[in-house]
């Protein structure tokens, strides 16, 4: 309980400084807290307990005596592995059927998830190699395999040490989309960035 | 507790159906599974000659009891459960018990409405009668002509004791496969067990650290008519790919409980499982096939070659003796072996052609040669009647094709119907179990191998990763 309402006053400080500070953009496609939407509002974040997805009240305001220095907490520190996972900063690399190759909206996505990952140096991340259903189970393996490993190898090749990433495929096991349409299998062909460690 | 099997009242000729004796030694027979505590099987008995091709009409009455209502309810389930396991393998042709239910149940031979069941086309009543000593049940089972010169002529008689009250399903089992072997000259598979991975039970999927992770896959086992579903495995994790072992008691399957995908080993004895090709992030290992010697594991790993790709290897099942059957440095990806019944060949599937395609070789790795060219193809099994039945990619889906290895084509078993993947052979090479999505979510299905007679097996959860046991010896 202790922990949870310290988290939040950290959450809050650091609403406020990125509401506040001069130089950070307003939108949320930059790095750093105002790039991870829904820590300041969405209770899981907050409450380790798996089950919750109710919205937390909005806490006491935090009064900041004028010119005395702010030290930002960022909340990606502090926050539980599952709950940086659930409405993550890393995004997700999307394949065309059949396919281990990366276009160029996944190249930018990596490129974006490699400054998340340069910024948190203490994250390792798993790969997880996703297919849609229309294969075959033990094909799927393999496929999701090697869209983990391209995505891996193009993340090492933006500078990202080998060592803070692995992979795994699910194959088409754990389908983000469980719908049988193109919406729903063009999300479910995906390299998935999950982060497994920190600090 | 034993069950044994005590012949006979007499085994004579009858109708043209059943034919002439001979006596078989009395034999020990292990019942893999079913009752870990349930003994072996003790057989004194005669044996008939099958008849192929003819299929006599049997009428089952209900049993008649001698006991509570405890022993009624048993002997009601063994005559249900016999008159299903005799109706699968079609040896028989079994008349509907409802269509029979208005017919008094006879005490004797001697005293069945014998115009009646000719009525409704029966060459034969299997007439029997059950009382139990405690939870001990036995079962006598009598077929009775109900034709010819003399009706109430008893073509087969057998007593089965120790059977027990709790476990009828098993003695109709044991009983059906006695049936088959002795007048059908058939071996019956009604005692075989079907593993498969299931995600029915609720539970999150642990070894992904997000709130959806999904759910988690077991294994499970049943028997083959999808009665008795028991859990396996029980880490919360991602289980695929049982594999049996040819004692029936061991399998290997692939497990990401320790998040990486490998290959674990258990004899189902409550021991803990077994990890004996040593999976790592890297050395990533998938699709166990265990060898029919029981001696080797053949299976699919990124070890050692190009990141993302996998070759087939084999190893001792005891982590020894470790080697790469298709080593090659090209971007082909090799998975899902199968040993063929002699162990001394293996079937995969391979990209190597441009799409994935079933090869056989050697089981040293040499004179691997294509053996399909439609497709893709995928997840052959190597039956022990030695056809290959395999999942294969249609215009609109996948079904169950056969191969027959002596150059015919292949013979498509399912219809389209849904999707249909991932074949498994009975071990008298009658019947397949597949997964369908027919009728809404993934589940298991038998066919024979003529394509008739679809059973739903499954109606919880989706399950896949079908693998029938080998007969119990």
């Amino acid at each position: 309980m202790k922990r949870t309402l310290l988290w939040i006053s950290a959450l809050t400080i650091a609403t406020m400084v990125s509401a506040c500070g001069p130089k950070r953009p307003a939108t949320t496609t930059g790095q750093g807290p105002a790039a991870f939407p829904g820590a300041t509002t969405s209770a899981p974040a907050t409450t380790p307990a798996p089950t919750s997805s109710g919205v937390v009240p909005p806490p006491p305001p935090v009064v900041i005596p004028p010119d005395q220095p702010v030290v930002a907490i960022d909340p990606l520190t502090k926050a539980p592995i599952e709950a940086i996972n659930k409405d993550s900063p890393l995004k997700p690399v999307y394949f065309a059927y059949d396919s281990d190759v990366l276009d160029d909206a996944a190249r930018k996505a990596m490129a974006d998830n490699a400054e998340v990952m340069k910024k948190y140096s203490t994250w390792i991340v798993t790969i997880e190699g996703h297919c849609d259903e229309r294969g075959t189970a033990e094909y799927n393996l393999a496929l999701g395999d090697r869209r983990a490993i391209a995505a891996k190898n193009y993340m090492v090749t933006l500078g990202v040490p080998a060592e803070r990433l692995r992979t795994v495929s699910y194959g088409n096991e754990f389908p983000f989309d469980p719908a049988h349409d193109e919406s729903a299998w063009k999300q479910n062909r995906r390299a998935h960035f999950m982060l497994t460690a920190k600090d | 507790m034993r069950i044994v099997v005590r012949s006979l009242v007499g085994v004579l000729v009858a109708g043209g159906v059943l034919t002439a004796a001979t006596s078989i030694p009395a034999g020990v027979t292990s019942l893999p599974l079913q009752d870990p505590q349930k003994p072996p099987q003790q057989t004194e008995i005669v044996l008939t000659a099958d008849k192929p091709g003819s299929h006599p009409k049997v009428g089952v009455p209900d049993f008649t009891v001698t006991g509570d209502a405890k022993v009624k309810e048993a002997a009601d389930l063994v005559a249900n459960v016999l008159w299903a396991d005799l109706e699968y393998e079609r040896e028989f042709y079994m008349i509907n018990r409802k269509s029979s239910a208005s017919i008094p149940v006879a005490a004797t031979p001697g005293t069945l409405p014998f115009d009646q069941w000719q009525q409704i086309g029966a060459d034969f009543v299997l007439m029997g009668s059950a009382k139990a000593s405690g939870s001990a049940l036995t079962v006598e089972i009598r077929l009775i002509s109900t034709r010819g010169d003399k009706p109430g002529h008893e073509d087969f008689g057998q007593t089965f004791s120790g059977c027990s009250v709790e476990n009828a399903r098993y003695c109709a089992h044991a009983i059906a496969d006695d049936m088959h072997k002795r007048i059908r000259g058939v071996d019956g598979i009604a005692r075989t067990k079907i593993a498969f991975t299931s995600d029915r039970e609720p539970g999150r999927m642990t070894t992904r650290p997000v709130e959806d992770s999904g759910q988690s896959k077991e294994i499970y086992i049943m028997d083959y008519d999808g009665a008795n579903v028991r859990p396996i495995t029980r880490n919360k994790s991602l289980n695929v790919a049982p594999s049996w072992g040819p004692d029936g008691r061991t399998l290997a399957w692939t497990s990401w409980a320790s998040v990486y995908p490998d290959i674990y080993l258990t004899s189902l004895d409550g021991r803990p499982a077994t990890r004996p090709a040593n999976g790592t992030e890297i050395i990533q290992n998938q699709h166990p096939a265990i060898s029919p010697d029981g001696g080797k594991i053949a299976f699919s790993s990124s070890r050692g070659g190009k990141p993302g790709y996998y070759d087939i290897w084999v190893i001792d099942r005891d982590g020894t003796n470790l080697r790469n059957l298709t080593p090659n440095t090209v971007d082909w990806s090799e998975g899902a072996p199968t040993w063929n019944p002699n162990g001394n060949q293996i079937a995969y599937t391979s990209d190597r052609g441009g799409s994935n395609q079933l090869y056989v070789m050697n089981a040293d790795g040499t004179g691997s040669r294509r053996v399909t060219f439609a497709g893709p193809v995928d997840r052959p099994t190597w039956s022990a009647k030695n056809f290959i039945a395999y999942t294969l990619r249609q215009p609109a889906g996948h079904d169950i094709a056969v191969l027959q290895l002596t150059g015919q084509q292949p013979v498509i078993i399912t219809n389209g119907a849904g999707s249909n993947k991932q074949p498994t052979v009975s071990p008298n090479g009658r019947h397949i179990i597949f997964v369908t999505t027919r009728w809404g979510k993934e589940h298991l299905a038998s066919v024979d191998i003529d394509g008739n007679n679809i059973k739903q097996l499954t109606t919880v959860g989706n399950n896949t990763y079908p693998n029938w046991s080998p007969s119990p010896r």
